[in-house]
């Protein structure tokens, strides 16, 4: 997109497009006094546009959410427990215990602060994508679509809730990051996210599989209380802890994080940063039991989550756009959450859920901030072309400021205490992990500072329109919110006392709190931010080698194999699809022949004594004869037309010769379906061919085949019907004795207050069944409705 | 031609409604179902496709339209399916239940598995119009 012809917002608070756009709004009158609104970097309101219903609808039902959660926490939690499927075991468990609360506060709390940022921002971004504002809709029941799923994974008791609620989240997320779908870019970081999250989720289910088999429950708390280690617990957490790090974007998976900042500035401040990201780690500490018992198991956390800080934290130092810093930050962000569930015991259970809450929180903070700096510079989201910012927005600059400083950990903001709580458990480990913690913190500083130096720091780069408060207000709220934690911890550290205890099955106590003395955690902090220091003033030197190690992880890293992988998948795909469509009647051959041949084996080698019976023909049965005789007749006439058409109906003849046979066999709801769909089937030919060019056909039914073409269709003809004949007549000659599953059904008819058997199995006792086949019909049409139906303008 | 096939389509469509109306209430108690009333009425507005274009079927039941009910049929079905959830039934669990003797509208019993089976009638009517609308559409139009 073309930087001079972005919109941007005007002094007016109107949209203003520069210079060479359509249309422009230009102020009647400029302001000719600095008021005290223009010299805090806020813009007039004259010309506000009238935010969307759905906006304000979905904002203020996050609030209700968050309300209503947090009155409901504070009143002792709640549970909800129905059974939907006893005869499986399958229930819909949620709790709102101490995890499942701060998750959910989160999710809504978050939820409510970036809808509400988004009512000015999206119709902005929808102008700069020439899109309808009305596409907002379907971005805020997506968004709104999430938030319940995540709050219901937050809360979730039942292993295969968790699942269900995590793949929605994955869903939610495919569509919200291809929401620009006009977007090459979009679309790749949407199928990249879902392929990734998507395909490791189902380790989740397996597991789930895996110990249901082996515990005989779902149930997450009856799990815990019986787990004992072996080989199936340390399978099923391996493919737990798989899963979970894919969707916490940890290394090897870290790539689709940063491929899914082509989203709207608000989706990745919400989904991939605070929620979405974080369901990786709230399935670590839900299923915490489970993954404890093996000590392995957490040593591999420990290695994986610092192995993700380290990377993350190279990659972000080696970037220069703004939102693939944060990402790469988050990235290392989580690293240390799924590094203090390896580390453990009660330190690291409670540190890693004060942690997720704080990132959440000022990470959005800061994408918030990122998205208000790209609007106001007209597009410009590159550090280097950046810079000074702080003079034209201080309010910004300031609450980024605390933002970064919650994260690098610095005193007076709630990061300090969820630092201080991660030394604490790395301390309790032993000198390795202690000394890994301080080098990832130390990085940490220097790169969340790099991002704020560079923004808003130094000489002025660009030039920067006045933002409404629309987008200036939700960051300061958040950042608002990270400097009460870190004056009064109390209130945020019950909560992850509480979500710790919830996963330890144990009161989990915290002890967040200033000490002015030169205990170990102090020191360990004073190291950080001495070390920390030191990196940010050797930085441009530090940024060079992350950029070279960027490249090379580039060229030989995980993305890489991926784009390999899916290239390799669609050939294959190929391949098959030229195979299968190149000569259809070769492969119905290929799968025939080889049938045939076993029929006539077993015909050779099983006894055929009373196999194959001829039995008598009366009188009665000469309307069933006839029958017979038109679906012969039929099928001979079907031999002989050259035209699609003629063929086409040709065949429905025989079929509606089939169906008078049903019906004469005492089968009038087979007849009257059979009917029915040959009906059908014919009008789909019909329309088919309709849509299929002339000429095309023309040609096809001109075609004439050639001498041993013809001699081959005739002997896989006569092989197909021969063998269908001897299965038939063997199958007719030993009628099956009536199943004592049917007579169960006719006798249960009269319960189901019915008279027709077959309407009572499909709507009432196979019911499930046939939601089943009517949600696949379904999502027969939506696949038809994308092939065939009218594209949108590019 | 042409003449006796519109004629005919012209002439069928009211008695196919009906029929569709009669399988509909009363399959549970005769032959037939959601699934074959819903075919029966799907085809009713397809001969209208064959005798007098697409357009004339789709002025009769407009794509949008039958996406409308396809979506409200499974969501019915899926509705009938979770509701018993809120009386601390499993899933599916019928009204009346077994021995109760359901509420009478004249001859018509007043039970849920019809309901169902009214979800699966707009399903299957939405997905095979529309279905075939899709198909039978010239590509050309699809610029439009």
């Amino acid at each position: 997109m073309g930087k001079a012809m972005r919109p941007t917002i005007g002094e007016t608070g109107g949209l203003v497009v520069t210079p060479s756009g359509g249309r422009a709004d230009l102020p009647a009158a400029m302001p000719s006094t600095i008021s005290l609104r223009t010299a805090l970097g806020l813009a007039r309101q004259t010309e506000r546009a009238v935010p969307r219903a759905e906006a304000i609808l979905a904002s203020v039902l996050a609030v209700l959410t968050f309300g209503g959660l947090l009155v409901v926490w504070l009143a002792g939690g709640a549970e909800v427990d129905v059974p939907w499927a006893p005869t499986l075991d399958l229930r819909l468990a949620f709790a709102l215990d101490g995890l499942g609360a701060l998750y959910a506060l989160l999710a809504s709390g978050v939820g409510a602060v970036v809808f509400a940022y988004s009512i000015r921002y999206l119709p902005l971004h929808l102008r700069h994508m020439e899109r309808p504002v009305r596409d907002g809709r379907s971005f805020y029941a997506l968004l709104v679509l999430f938030m319940a799923s995540m709050i219901g994974l937050a809360t979730a008791q039942d292993l295969i809730v968790i699942f269900f609620c995590f793949d929605l989240t994955a869903v939610c997320s495919y569509f919200l990051i291809g929401f620009d779908r006009s977007e090459a870019e979009a679309r790749w970081g949407a199928l990249m996210a879902l392929v990734v999250t998507g395909i490791t989720a189902v380790l989740l289910l397996l597991a789930a599989v895996i110990l249901y088999a082996q515990y005989g429950t779902f149930s997450v708390p009856e799990l815990a209380s019986r787990v004992q280690p072996g080989a199936g617990l340390t399978v099923a957490g391996i493919l737990i802890a798989v899963a979970a790090l894919a969707k916490s974007a940890q290394v090897p998976f870290h790539f689709w994080l940063r491929r899914a900042m082509v989203a709207p500035t608000p989706i990745s401040a919400y989904l991939h940063s605070a929620a979405m990201v974080a369901a990786g780690v709230l399935v670590l500490g839900r299923l915490y039991p489970l993954l404890a018992p093996t000590d392995a198991l957490r040593d591999g956390l420990v290695v994986a989550g610092f192995a993700s800080a380290l990377c993350g934290g190279a990659l972000s130092l080696a970037e220069d756009r703004l939102k693939p810093i944060l990402a790469y930050s988050t990235v290392a962000q989580y690293g240390y959450v799924v590094a203090l569930y390896g580390l453990g015991g009660p330190a690291g259970a409670t540190a890693a859920a004060l942690y997720v809450l704080m990132h959440g929180v000022a990470k959005s903070a800061l994408f918030l901030i990122a998205g208000a700096v790209t609007e106001a510079t007209g597009g410009e989201d590159s550090l280097r072309r950046l810079g000074g910012l702080w003079r034209s927005m201080p309010i910004l600059a300031a609450a980024g400021f605390v933002a970064v400083a919650a994260v690098a950990a610095l005193p007076l903001t709630l990061g300090f205490f969820a630092d201080e709580l991660f030394f604490k458990a790395a301390l309790a480990r032993g000198p390795v992990p202690t000394l890994v913690a301080v080098v990832v913190a130390a990085l940490t500083f220097v790169y969340m500072f790099r991002f704020w130096a560079r923004l808003f720091l130094g000489p002025r780069e660009a030039d920067a329109t006045p933002l409404p408060l629309g987008l200036v207000l939700p960051p300061v709220l958040l950042a608002l919110v990270l400097l009460v934690g870190g004056l009064a911890v109390g209130p945020f550290e019950k909560l992850a006392e509480a979500a710790g205890a919830a996963s330890l099955g144990a009161p989990a106590p915290a002890a967040a709190a200033y000490h002015l003395d030169l205990r170990a955690t102090n020191l360990l902090a004073l190291a950080t931010f001495l070390l920390g220091g030191a990196g940010l003033w050797l930085e441009p030197r530090l940024s060079r080698t992350a950029s070279a190690l960027a490249a090379l992880g580039g060229r030989i890293g995980p993305e890489r194999l991926y784009a390999i992988g899916l290239r390799g998948l669609n050939r294959l795909s190929d391949r098959i699809h030229d195979i299968e469509v190149r000569d259809l009647r070769t492969r119905v051959a290929a799968v025939i022949l080889p049938g045939a041949g076993l029929i006539l084996l077993g015909a050779l080698i099983t006894p055929t004594d009373g196999r194959f019976r001829i039995g008598s023909v009366s009188l009665d049965d000469l309307g069933l004869v006839a029958g017979l005789m038109g679906v012969g007749a039929a099928a001979l006439a079907a031999t002989r037309p050259k035209e699609h058409l003629p063929l086409a109906l040709t065949l429905s003849a025989a079929g509606f010769a089939l169906a008078a046979v049903y019906a004469l066999l005492g089968a009038p709801d087979v007849a009257l379906v059979a009917v029915l769909v040959e009906i059908t089937l014919s009008l789909v030919f019909i329309a088919t061919l309709g849509r299929l060019p002339r000429g095309v056909l023309r040609r096809e039914a001109d075609l004439t085949l050639s001498r041993g073409r013809r001699v081959r269709d005739a002997f896989v003809g006569a092989a197909a019907g021969l063998s269908a004949f001897f299965v038939v007549w063997s199958i007719t000659s030993a009628p099956s004795p009536r199943q004592p599953v049917a007579a169960d059904l006719i006798s249960r008819t009269d319960d189901a207050h019915a008279k027709d058997v077959v309407t009572a199995i499909l709507a009432d006792f196979r019911a499930l069944d046939t939601l089943g086949e009517i949600t696949v019909l379904a999502i027969a049409l939506v696949g038809l409705a994308t092939l065939f139906g009218p594209r949108q303008p590019a | 031609m042409t003449l006796i096939t519109q004629t005919v389509a012209r002439l069928l469509l009211a008695p196919l409604l009906v029929l569709a109306a009669a399988i509909l209430v009363k399959g549970y108690t005769d032959v037939g179902d959601g699934f074959t009333a819903g075919i029966l009425v799907a085809i009713g507005v397809l001969m209208q496709g064959v005798a007098f274009g697409h357009r004339q079927a789709e002025r009769l039941l407009p794509v949008r339209v039958a996406y409308r009910l396809a979506l409200g049929g499974l969501l019915l079905g899926v509705a009938l399916a979770i509701a018993p959830l809120f009386a601390g039934d499993a899933i599916f669990t019928h009204r009346p239940l077994p021995g109760v003797s359901p509420v009478k509208l004249g001859t018509l019993e007043l039970i849920t598995p019809v309901l169902f089976d009214v979800g699966v009638f707009l399903l299957v009517l939405g997905t095979v119009v529309a279905g075939v609308h899709l198909f039978a559409r010239p590509p050309q139009e699809d610029r439009s």
